[in-house]
């Protein structure tokens, strides 16, 4: 058997030039993954003692140790296509997790809502924020036939999902001691 | 005949155009490097074809290719399949033409998802789609740039492909497509997508149809919470079906094999009851053949060893016009070696096991031209018609290779298909032609062989076979991920 080229094969979109300017794009967008990713840690590292609740207070400690690495993680998708992430972008997410903050309690205080509710109601919307621009970036990496890119995407949109569940249950089982009680929790 | 799914939801705004594309020449000899990690390495040493013949890779860097054509003057499309398998994410779709002057150019359109069969004709490139709750074949006009919808009627936006377009040696255009539910009930295996952009999509019968009423129960992922519905066959997901209950054949129906004029006019049912007739060919003597993929072993109606199968669709030798009644395959109740979905044979180890859907059920129009191992996912193919390529009147057939362990739970499936395969359509027998020196995809072993065919084609001379190859992906028990500007074309030529 004998298998020679004739004539030589078109790639198609794989010229260094095309890629490159992908992998920057695809790195802009990396950069606004770890802005949301940022501002939910920040949001929720604040929210955390302000819970008294047992249970709750526990369910979102452990969830800030995971969003911690999370944003770590984040970093090993810029180094995966050779890029760096912004430090300008850390900053802002930061800034960010603050104003939610002061959104939720406007929010609540408009809404007759009272305590830390707003709290766990701003972090219920942030991590989703945060995984939706996971999730593109999880798309990414199969647009560029990266699986490492997907490999790490996957797993944290996996476990920000999950976690999406459990903010969402808290947000819901406590809203009408926050509306309608007026009291904390 | 519009039908009252036509009426019901019409398809808008269809955009077509040629744009440049970004391809180059690359330096090879035999072996490419490529800066997908998905796919590294593409190497003509590790494909084996029989003695006597070359491979050699014409294209790499296709994203999701699902098939491939040629014009009368030698220029190649690809058709790139936009949305496809998975439907994320979606890269350009549009068809890629590779001249013989060895320039390239793209034809672009808005489809979501996009093509997934094409054909030359009289200078005009024919295509069938996916995209919404209906299939279309269209033309398009490279030189005047005008596309004209030939067909927008077909129930799609499920799991299943449309087939075709193929032209016959009656001058007569052929098509197909195949069901919107996986495994004859709709329900949410398609990874949710199908119902999130098709919810009220549903299987439609090719002729009048009686059902048992045997609903499937499952959980309902449109909803804040997963709660359970019932679906019943022929109905969009969520609605259950009344025991007795009669459903109309329409003409266009889904699991159906027409043929009209070129134009898309006089369209004549010829079978229903095929699950995905993607694969179509007709051989010199003019008979019809159609490649369908087999039931899954997963789920609420799980099925187990059901065979691949080329089915002989008997009624394209009837005279034009004269197709009273269609010829029934099975689906959704028969398998490929023709017993029913409840027999022991067919009992699944994981799922729950299927029940039958249609009292009364049409006749069978089997048996099968050939049966294949379950989880082949025979796709498109082609007849030889060349004694110098060999084996003229063989059908060779591209198999895109099992999902398992997402579809079967059978340490056997694992390695199914991946493989290109010439059939003899009288004997029901078939023989490997292409495939990596060790069976499965080149990525499980991280060899440059081939991936996934999905479509084999002989040039116009019929002295080349060209294969194409889906590309990487990346299949566990629960996520299926596919790998984007991983897909090759490859080219085999009698020395």
């Amino acid at each position: 058997m004998e298998n020679k080229t004739k004539e030589l094969p078109i790639l198609i979109e794989l010229d260094e030039e095309t890629r490159s300017e992908q992998l920057n794009r695809a790195a802009a967008w990396f950069n606004n993954v770890l802005l949301t990713q940022t501002s939910f840690r920040q949001l929720l590292e604040d929210t955390v003692p302000k819970i008294k609740e047992p249970h709750i207070k526990e369910y979102l400690a452990e969830l800030a140790v995971k969003a911690k690495e999370h944003e770590e993680k984040i970093h090993e998708l810029f180094t995966i296509i050779g890029r760096e992430p912004s430090d300008i972008r850390t900053t802002l997410g930061s800034v960010m997790g603050k104003a939610r903050q002061a959104l939720g309690d406007f929010i609540a205080a408009t809404g007759s809502a009272k305590g830390p509710w707003q709290d766990l109601h701003q972090l219920y919307l942030s991590n989703y924020n945060s995984m939706g621009a996971l999730s593109v970036a999880e798309q990414l990496g199969l647009a560029l036939g990266i699986p490492s890119i997907v490999d790490i995407a996957f797993v944290l949109v996996s476990e920000k999902s999950t976690a999406q569940l459990l903010l969402q249950e808290s947000v819901l089982e406590m809203c009408s001691m926050s509306i309608l009680y007026h009291e904390r929790f | 005949m519009a039908t009252d799914s036509a009426k019901q939801h019409k398809n808008r705004g269809f955009k077509i155009s040629k744009k440049r594309l970004q391809a180059k020449k690359a330096a090879s000899d035999g072996k490419l490097e490529l800066p997908t990690p998905a796919r590294p390495l593409v190497d003509t040493a590790d494909v084996v074809v029989p003695e006597g013949y070359t491979v050699e890779p014409v294209m790499a860097g296709l994203s999701f290719p699902t098939d491939v054509t040629f014009s009368d003057d030698g220029t190649v499309f690809v058709s790139e399949g936009g949305s496809s398998w998975p439907t994320r994410p979606y890269m350009p779709a549009r068809v890629i033409a590779l001249h013989p002057n060895g320039e390239t150019e793209a034809i672009n359109m808005n489809v979501q998802a996009g093509p997934r069969g094409i054909t030359w004709r009289d200078g005009e490139l024919y295509m069938v789609l996916k995209g919404g709750y209906h299939g279309q074949v269209v033309k398009y006009n490279l030189q005047s740039g005008e596309l004209k919808v030939l067909i927008d009627q077909i129930p799609s936006g499920g799991w299943h492909e449309p087939g075709g377009p193929i032209f016959g040696p009656d001058g007569l255009m052929y098509f197909g497509h195949g069901s919107v539910s996986q495994q004859g009930v709709s329900l949410p295996q398609g990874f949710t997508v199908d119902l999130a952009k098709h919810p009220t999509a549903k299987d439609v019968p090719g002729e009048d149809v009686t059902l048992t009423g045997n609903n499937v129960r499952s959980r309902d992922p449109r909803l804040p919470y997963p709660f359970m519905t019932e679906t019943g066959a022929f109905k969009p997901f969520g609605v259950p079906a009344k025991k007795g209950e009669v459903v109309k054949g329409e003409l266009f129906c889904n699991t159906g094999v027409w043929r009209s004029k070129p134009d898309g006019t006089d369209v004549e049912l010829l079978a229903w009851g095929i699950r995905n007739p993607f694969g179509m060919a007709i051989n010199e003597a003019g008979d019809l053949y159609v490649s369908d993929n087999d039931f899954e072993e997963k789920g609420e109606r799980a099925v187990a060893n059901d065979p691949d199968r080329i089915w002989h669709i008997k009624n394209a030798r009837q005279p034009f016009g004269s197709v009273s009644k269609p010829d029934w395959y099975g689906f959704p109740d028969i398998c490929g070696d023709g017993l029913p979905v409840n027999h022991e044979k067919h009992l699944p180890g994981r799922g729950t096991p299927a029940e039958l859907l249609l009292k009364n059920p049409p006749e069978w129009a089997g048996p099968a031209a050939f049966l294949e191992q379950p989880h082949s996912c025979m796709c498109r193919m082609d007849f030889s018609r060349s004694d110098k390529f060999g084996h003229r009147g063989e059908l060779f057939v591209a198999e895109w290779g099992t999902l398992a362990p997402l579809n079967s739970p059978r340490e056997e499936d694992l390695d199914h298909g991946f493989r290109v395969v010439r059939v003899d359509v009288e004997k029901g027998t078939a023989e490997p032609f292409m495939h990596n020196k060790k069976m499965g995809p080149a990525s499980s072993f991280g060899s440059g062989g081939i991936e996934r065919p999905v479509s084999c084609k002989f040039s116009p001379d019929g002295e080349s076979l060209y294969v194409l190859d889906f590309g990487h992906v990346k299949v566990t028990t629960g996520p299926m991920l596919a790998f984007a500007h991983t897909g090759v074309l490859w080219k085999i030529t009698k020395k």
